[in-house]
């Protein structure tokens, strides 16, 4: 098995350790599935407005002028997400032939964009989705283009409220209407934007302080390490759902507060893990190497410790995201989510109608759609265990 | 007389361990001049890693612990300063600088996910003032010198392509990129087969004659001490027993411990059917035997003699030889002060 790697390794091109995990986990059928999964996730989140929108994409009016309310419409998050991905894209391309500090420039101009977007773009305050609707029916515009999804996650159909509550699905309205009279696939578009931002965000914070803490009690251990566990134990007594109704309770309902919470108490597993590791790397003769070669504790800590002891922690990650988007459905399935934003969590809520009445389609969607994103991203934390450790999974199939 | 560059006085290091406190080193005296190879010999766990560690405060602590001793650094023409209380911020720029160590295992002491390249360079970058360009040109000198061909390219491989030997070679290079003054040499070939043995230590010998650096050469093998080293120091349960040039403890040693020790090496040309081995085994290091440490092993023992009540200094048994027995052989010349072992002479 390890000769077999070795004459592999040998006679392919030099490749790192972690390129040479990448590559085992891209192999395996659980990593692509869930990636694609994601990927699709992720497709939504960034061209929700693109896809779903009452907001033609494209109109010309009675006077032959082409406009398109679906880019005056746009947020600044929208136009930051939107630039961003192109931006991205080209830097990329353009990398394969030229090398240049690539990431520098999109650190750079995420920053600018940033800026500049947030002073900028100032979408219309009152919008009034059924604008449209009525232009085209009146025959004041010559033609329109439309999104895929003709609707705004948040269009409730003003002209005909009553008509437009709890449909189920139909040629129209592919996933049905919701109790309010919004349409439910338009509302599942733009819901993968929490989904996706609420695991990542909450996830990452949790990693960078369970890496620290859990590093330095690792690398000190003794008496910073006694402190640590005492403080992990602390932290993991706290109920993070019980926390987070009353935070809500009493700060009202920021998706902000409810990323920092998560992150705050989900760093114990992390630091936990990092700990062990550190533990076990500290003995390591590399590390005495380092040391004995005068490099500060900075370097020997996370440029040489670190990589050999994060995947571990990738892992437990990857079941990390999927448990903070479960968190932040349950939150919003007990009422306690976004008003305004659509969620997933949220739109499970109102399956149940008044009076034990039941709408399947309000329940199957967003339960399918939660249900997939977690099975998505247990999968690829599965195929990265599986790649980091072959034995372990030798001995998980006896 | 010169100054030693580094001076061990009665260093002790202790462990907790949960069955009680080991006495890792205890009562250490070593002195290495410039451009002196000293061999540390002695059995596994007898101190001599934990002595070297400790020079550059790299003994984990908790649960070591430095009991007492001083290890006095001097470097060119400045008073000399005890790097047990250096603080961490100045031992950074002692390690990798001024002393260098390499290490047992070259298979595990090259950090897996960096290039060859990177690790030198960043050693590299941290001690002296230059670019990154020129820190390359350095790494690919320091690479060729240690008799790697093709320098260039190899900085770019990782240490899961290399062999042993080329691993130890970039070890070297490592610690010696910096032009250290003294190398802290902890069994660099014990790991690696009798042939690349022989080049690595062919190669630091070069290396040390090249640049006039000191080297504290440990090890447990009698022949590696034998060829490479200038003064000789075996080491018995966390003390030095015997202490002198390699031709005077070679041609008459004085504790009986180095004696079994040259009686159970195979000579040539000596016709022997069985060699001699030393009967018994290590002491527990938590659990020392009371008086001489080596006695219920001795084969001079006898019950009358002072072995079993008190541990016996380091005399001078001969001029520049000293032996911790209460049976010293050699002429008495009264007890010469510990803390200026006098240089055994470089010129072998």
């Amino acid at each position: 098995m390890t000769k077999d790697l070795q004459t592999k390794s040998d006679s392919a091109l030099p490749r790192s350790y972690a390129a040479r995990i990448l590559l085992d986990t891209m192999g395996r059928w659980g990593a692509r599935a869930g990636l694609l999964w994601i990927g699709i996730v992720a497709f939504c989140a960034i061209f929700a407005p693109v896809i779903a929108s009452s907001h033609p994409i494209l109109l010309q009016t009675a006077d032959g002028q082409w406009t398109s309310p679906m880019l005056r419409h746009l947020s600044a998050v929208d136009v930051i997400l939107l630039v961003m991905t192109f931006w991205t894209g080209l830097l990329l391309i353009v990398r394969m032939w030229v090398k240049y500090p690539w990431f520098k420039i999109w650190c750079f101009s995420l920053l600018v964009l940033t800026v500049l977007s947030l002073s900028f773009v100032k979408p219309p305050k009152a919008i009034v989705y059924s604008h449209y609707r009525e232009i085209l029916a009146s025959g004041d515009a010559q033609y329109a283009f439309f999104a895929v999804v003709p609707y705004s996650p948040t269009d409730r159909f003003r002209e005909r409220v009553e008509e437009m509550r709890l449909l189920s699905p139909s040629g129209e309205h592919w996933m049905g209407t919701t109790g309010s009279g919004e349409d439910l696939l338009s509302r599942m578009i733009h819901a993968c934007r929490i989904a996706l931002a609420i695991g990542f965000i909450a996830t990452g914070i949790a990693l960078v302080l369970g890496v620290t803490i859990g590093g330095l009690m690792g690398y000190f251990s003794g008496i910073v390490d006694l402190l640590g566990m005492r403080l992990v134990e602390v932290f993991s007594a706290i109920p993070t759902i019980f926390l987070l109704i009353a935070f809500v309770a009493f700060y009202g309902r920021n998706l902000y507060l409810i990323m920092v919470i998560l992150g705050l108490t989900g760093w114990v597993g992390y630091a936990v893990f990092v700990r062990a590791e550190f533990l076990k790397l500290r003995q390591q003769d590399f590390v005495q190497a380092a040391i004995a070669c005068g490099l500060p504790l900075r370097s020997v800590l996370f440029r040489h410790m670190l990589p050999n002891g994060i995947t571990p922690v990738l892992v437990s990650a990857s079941f990390g995201v999927a448990g903070a988007i479960l968190s932040e459905s349950t939150l919003s399935f007990l009422g306690l989510g976004l008003v305004e934003e659509p969620s997933w969590g949220q739109m499970l809520n109102e399956t149940r109608g008044l009076g034990g009445s039941f709408f399947w389609w309000m329940g199957i969607y967003p339960g399918l759609a939660i249900f997939l994103t977690v099975f998505a991203y247990n999968l690829v934390g599965e195929s990265l265990r599986d790649a980091i450790d072959p034995h372990l999974k030798k001995a998980s199939h006896l | 007389m010169t100054e030693p560059l580094l001076r061990i006085e009665d260093l002790a290091v202790n462990f907790d361990t949960p069955s009680g406190v080991v006495k890792a080193v205890n009562g250490v005296h070593l002195s290495i001049y410039p451009g002196q190879t000293l061999g540390v010999v002695g059995e596994s766990g007898c101190g001599k890693s934990v002595s070297a560690l400790s020079t550059l405060q790299l003994v984990p602590t908790p649960p070591g612990c430095y009991e007492r001793g001083k290890i006095w650094w001097s470097a060119k023409g400045e008073p000399p300063v005890d790097l047990l209380t250096q603080t961490e911020k100045q031992m950074q720029s002692i390690r990798g600088n001024d002393i260098a160590m390499i290490f047992q295992e070259p298979m595990t002491s090259l950090n897996p996910v960096y290039t060859v390249g990177e690790q030198i360079l960043e050693a590299i970058l941290l001690h002296q003032a230059v670019g990154r360009a020129q820190a390359i040109e350095i790494a690919v000198t320091a690479l060729e010198d240690v008799g790697i061909a093709d320098a260039r390219s190899r900085l770019k491989t990782y240490p899961h392509q290399l062999s042993g030997g080329m691993r130890q070679r970039v070890m070297i290079a490592m610690a010696l990129a910096c032009q250290p003054k003294l190398l802290l040499a902890d069994e660099p070939t014990t790991a690696l087969d009798v042939t690349i043995q022989a080049q690595i230590l062919e190669l630091l010998r070069e290396l040390q004659i090249k640049r006039g650096m000191s080297i504290m050469l440990i090890t447990h093998d009698l022949g590696v001490v034998a060829q490479n080293a200038d003064v000789v120091a075996v080491m018995y349960a966390g003390r030095v027993v015997e202490y002198g040039s390699v031709h005077d403890v070679f041609d008459r040693p004085q504790h009986p411990y180095t004696r079994g020790l040259f009686d159970s090496m195979p000579r040539l040309g000596e016709e022997k059917h069985r060699l001699r081995t030393i009967e018994g085994n290590v002491p527990d290091p938590g659990n020392l035997p009371s008086g001489c440490p080596f006695h219920p092993r001795c084969r001079d023992w006898q019950e009358d003699v002072q072995c079993a009540q008190a541990v016996p200094p380091l005399q001078e048994v001969f001029p520049r030889h000293w032996a911790a027995c209460w049976h010293g052989t050699g002429c008495d010349q009264g007890n010469a002060s510990l803390a200026d072992i006098p240089p055994v002479s470089t010129t072998a």
